[in-house]
């Protein structure tokens, strides 16, 4: 301990300490002078950050907990807002500043436990993960590494699945993706999917049985390029050229699905609640959704794949009060809280009864996603998948114009999302 | 050559002075090797001995309790890795007493730094102990610590004006940057992240790794393409902006022009508004739904470019923005929309310093309006801008804001072999440092193309401003 009591010492006395970010006095006690008074009430101060549409709710949350808790601790407790989808980049910056319980989506869990950012649930784990489905659970999975529960979870809706307008599409018309396109380009309208994303684009090879996984080193397996199987690489990325050239299908980014609702060039799109709100605000009663559609593959009706998204809430193993901090983040994740989440925000719950409730199953989003759990698989996937994939998306979303090779697209496509 | 050479003679003689001073140095002088202000209080000055004895003290105290710690895991960067139990009794986590890669990294270059200044100090504490011995001997009057303050607000001045700069600059601009030259030989990417894991030395790797070129690591290739581009991106937003400018003030400026200050504000304006503002709303305006390409398209003008063959079959959008070439084109002219007021605002200024008894003479000679701007406005905006264009096309090399705020999200590169190194067609060095940084946690890469963008940056301009500073060009006209 001397030599980190030295460095801090010096860290507050040289200005240097602060410019480069490097923390100063966040280090954890030695743990051995509290032993003896655990009894009395400690002061304990935590940090929460939580997305910036969840402020009014998470405050709400956090004033119920200090009443419940009172007993255990005096409690100061400050609410920041972090994007979920960002919070890794912050809270990786630097560890040591970050805040003790901190909100976050499923597919960042691994780098944050291999960084070292998150805590090991060890209080009350059974309960956490029965409460959630059990450990083979979707949620629980995306909660662990290496089967042991890492963090607490809070929704299950991060996930995308097929919204559209009832009024050109019948419900069985919405099982192939075919007949879908073909409705739309009647119509001179659009089925909406972002191509040029590996985030989406994954929905497509997976759904015809090719692999793309993470290994324990941080590297991806992937056999996006196989040449043997049920269908190739090549099958899969024909078929997204072959649907990426028809006139009742447009790739499109988010926005731009978005500003295709609100002027109606859209009618369905593979997307998630995040856009699926602005849809149901713009067709009101004919919104409709379900689980994502067939596709034509090698000549093959093929049931598309989907990441299922997972909102999770960790704690920072950097914490002072890492104990009373679980015991926040799990009082933010309980029954009560979840059901409250999906009152003020309608937000889907991990919790399996809050989630059996009436009135989150007649959601549209959030059956619809409950429907394509069955083809969703966790979002595990190593850094170097995005660019590659990113770039595959975009050429095949492009038809292909330059007529490449496609087996060579995908082999090279491999070679950068399997790379070191 | 010659003021290198002179520079190391300096040097050479002022170690040559330390040297004599230790072997011609009485007692006391010699004392100063181990008591620095030995000499100093013998002879009266000693205020000033005692305070060098103070920080020589200081100096050794912290570089045994603390400096020598880190000095010697600096080696190694740590060997201890942090492991994490929690404590069900105190609710708490017990850490063991682990190495910090980063810390050591940063106080172990901090100590050796305070190490080296010291050394330094210690030595011109011999030449000044020696000289001071020299004056006693023989009866010359030695300062008091009174005249000695005194002459630092009267005849040293400088010295203390300069402090505060040199001290900011070395706490906020050199030990940061020698931390961050140190990172890029290191193993400091996302699998290596302190505190929780340790950093290592890698030697030269970092470096090979960016001039090599295998089929998964294409960092050599995506290096050359990016590198080439910001060239080439450098060279025409400096020229552009700057002939834009020039031609907008001269035009500002005709006689015939009316209402002046109207135009000139309207300009000025343009630079009011926040430049990511102005940014972000521009990449809007030519998103491959947005309004241009509604208009673009309402006018035929889409379905004319597609028919004499500009845009592919099929495209009904123009890809202003998401198309390489096309991109490419756009940044630099959505570039001299932003660049050219600042540029009219200087030409402005520089335009009615030109002597006008030069043109006069040149118009009686008989020279039209393009040969006067050709041979006399020119040639003296030259030579008066020539140090701004050169920090121009530097600060353009470095220019992140306009490509960054214009692609980020939009553009998404078609080139496998750009993708896989993260890198995009439109990227400028910088943007893609800050990409592998922000999304990547590729720090060691970073460093080394930050390294890499210094080095240009530095030979391109000393070379430029040798050229363009070298002789005095603005006296030819006087």
């Amino acid at each position: 301990m001397r030599k980190k009591l030295l460095a801090t010492l010096l860290a507050t006395t040289m200005v240097v300490g602060g410019l480069t970010g490097c923390g100063s006095g966040s280090d954890s006690g030695s743990g051995s002078d509290s032993t003896s008074e655990a009894k009395e009430k400690e002061d304990v101060t935590l940090t929460v950050w939580g997305a910036e549409e969840d402020q009014e709710v998470l405050s709400t949350m956090i004033e119920n907990f200090k009443t419940e808790y009172a007993d255990m601790a005096n409690w100061t407790i400050e609410l920041g807002a972090e994007s979920e989808s960002k919070a890794k980049d912050d809270v990786l910056n630097d560890v040591e500043a970050a805040a003790d319980v901190y909100a976050f989506a499923d597919d960042q869990l691994d780098a944050l436990v291999e960084a070292g950012a998150l805590q090991e649930v060890t209080l009350d784990t059974d309960t956490i993960i029965e409460e959630n489905g059990g450990s083979d659970s979707g949620s629980v999975q995306a909660a662990s590494y290496d089967g042991k529960l890492y963090a607490y979870p809070m929704t299950a809706d991060n996930g995308y699945f097929m919204f559209y307008n009832s009024e050109y599409f019948t419900e069985d018309d919405v099982q192939s993706l075919d007949t879908m396109m073909s409705v739309a380009a009647e119509a001179g309208k659009t089925v909406a999917m972002t191509l040029n994303e590996g985030y989406y684009l994954y929905s497509f090879f997976q759904g015809a049985g090719l692999e793309l996984y993470k290994n324990d080193d941080g590297t991806n397996t992937c056999t996006w390029n196989a040449t043997d199987g049920t269908y190739t690489g090549t099958d899969v990325a024909q078929a997204v050229v072959d649907i990426a050239k028809n006139s009742g299908f447009k790739s499109m980014a988010d926005a731009e699905i978005v500003s295709g609702i609100e002027n109606g060039e859209v009618i369905a799109a593979v997307s998630g609640t995040w856009n699926a709100e602005t849809a149901e605000l713009a067709w009101g009663d004919n919104y409709a959704a379900t689980k994502l559609p067939t596709f034509t593959c090698a000549g093959d009706q093929v049931q598309m794949s989907s990441f299922a998204g997972y909102k999770l809430i960790g704690v920072n193993p950097y914490s002072d009060y890492a104990g009373y901090a679980m015991t926040l983040a799990q009082y933010l994740t309980n029954y009560d809280n979840q059901v409250l989440r999906f009152q003020e925000r309608g937000l889907g719950p991990s919790n399996v009864e809050a989630a059996s409730s009436d009135d989150v199953q007649s959601n549209p989003a959030i059956a619809a996603l409950a429907e394509q759990a069955q083809y969703a698989t966790t979002q595990r996937v190593g850094d170097n998948f995005w660019d590659p994939s990113a770039t595959l998306g975009k050429i095949l979303a492009n038809g292909n114009k330059k007529n490449q090779d496609l087996q060579e697209m995908l082999d090279t496509a491999v070679e950068g999302i399997v790379a070191k | 050559m010659s003021k290198v050479k002179s520079f190391f003679k300096g040097i050479g003689s002022w170690f040559r002075e330390f040297g004599e001073a230790v072997v011609k140095g009485d007692a006391f002088t010699r004392l100063s090797l181990l008591v620095m202000g030995a000499q100093n209080i013998r002879s009266k000055q000693v205020i000033r001995g005692i305070i060098m004895t103070v920080v020589e003290i200081i100096v050794i105290l912290y570089t045994v309790l603390i400096g020598s710690g880190f000095i010697a895991d600096l080696a190694t960067l740590g060997t201890v890795e942090r492991k994490v139990e929690f404590n069900m009794n105190t609710m708490k986590n017990e850490v063991n007493d682990y190495d910090h890669s980063f810390q050591i990294l940063l106080f172990g270059i901090i100590s050796v730094i305070i190490l080296a200044a010291f050394v330094l100090f210690w030595i011109n504490n011999m030449r000044n102990a020696y000289q001071l011995q020299k004056d006693r001997e023989a009866g010359k009057h030695i300062s008091s610590f009174k005249e000695d303050m005194v002459s630092l607000i009267n005849e040293k001045f400088y010295k203390s004006l300069l402090f505060i700069p040199c001290a900011g600059v070395i706490v906020f601009t050199i030990v940061p940057l020698i931390v961050m030259i140190a990172v890029a030989f290191t193993n400091y990417d996302k699998t290596h992240l302190p505190p929780t894991q340790l950093l290592s030395w890698v030697g030269l790797d970092n470096f090979k790794n960016l001039f090599s070129n295998s089929i998964s690591l294409t960092f050599g290739y995506t290096f050359r393409k990016i590198l080439v581009w910001t060239l080439v991106w450098a060279f025409f937003a400096t020229f552009t902006t700057y002939i834009g400018g020039i031609l907008l003030s001269m035009l500002i400026n005709n006689p015939k022009t009316k209402v002046k200050k109207l135009w000139r504000t309207l300009f000025i304006i343009a630079i009011a508004v926040p430049q990511f503002v102005t940014l972000l709303l521009v990449r809007n305006f030519f998103a491959d739904s947005g309004i241009v390409n509604t208009i673009c398209s309402n006018i035929g003008l889409t379905g004319f470019l597609r028919d004499v063959g500009i845009l592919e079959a099929g495209m009904n959008y123009i890809p202003f923005l998401t198309d390489p070439v096309w991109a490419k084109v756009m940044i630099i002219l959505i570039n001299i929309w932003i660049g050219v007021p600042y540029l009219m605002l200087i030409a402005t200024g520089v335009l009615m310093n030109i002597p006008g008894e030069l043109t006069e003479a040149a118009r009686i000679d008989g020279a039209n309006k393009f040969q006067i701007f050709r041979k006399i406005t020119m040639p003296y905006m030259l030579a008066v801008t020539g140090p701004y264009l050169v920090t121009q096309f530097v600060a353009n090399i470095n220019n992140f804001n306009v490509i960054y705020l214009l692609t980020q999200d939009v553009y998404t590169t078609t080139d496998q072999a750009l993708a896989n190194s993260s890198g995009k067609e439109t990227d400028l060095l910088v943007t893609w440092l800050f990409r592998l940084t922000q999304e990547e946690y590729n720090y060691k890469m970073a460093s080394v193309i930050g390294i890499m963008v210094f080095v240009i940056c530095a030979i391109f301009t000393l070379l430029a401003f040798n050229r363009v500073t070298g002789n005095g060009k603005e006296e030819d006209f006087r």
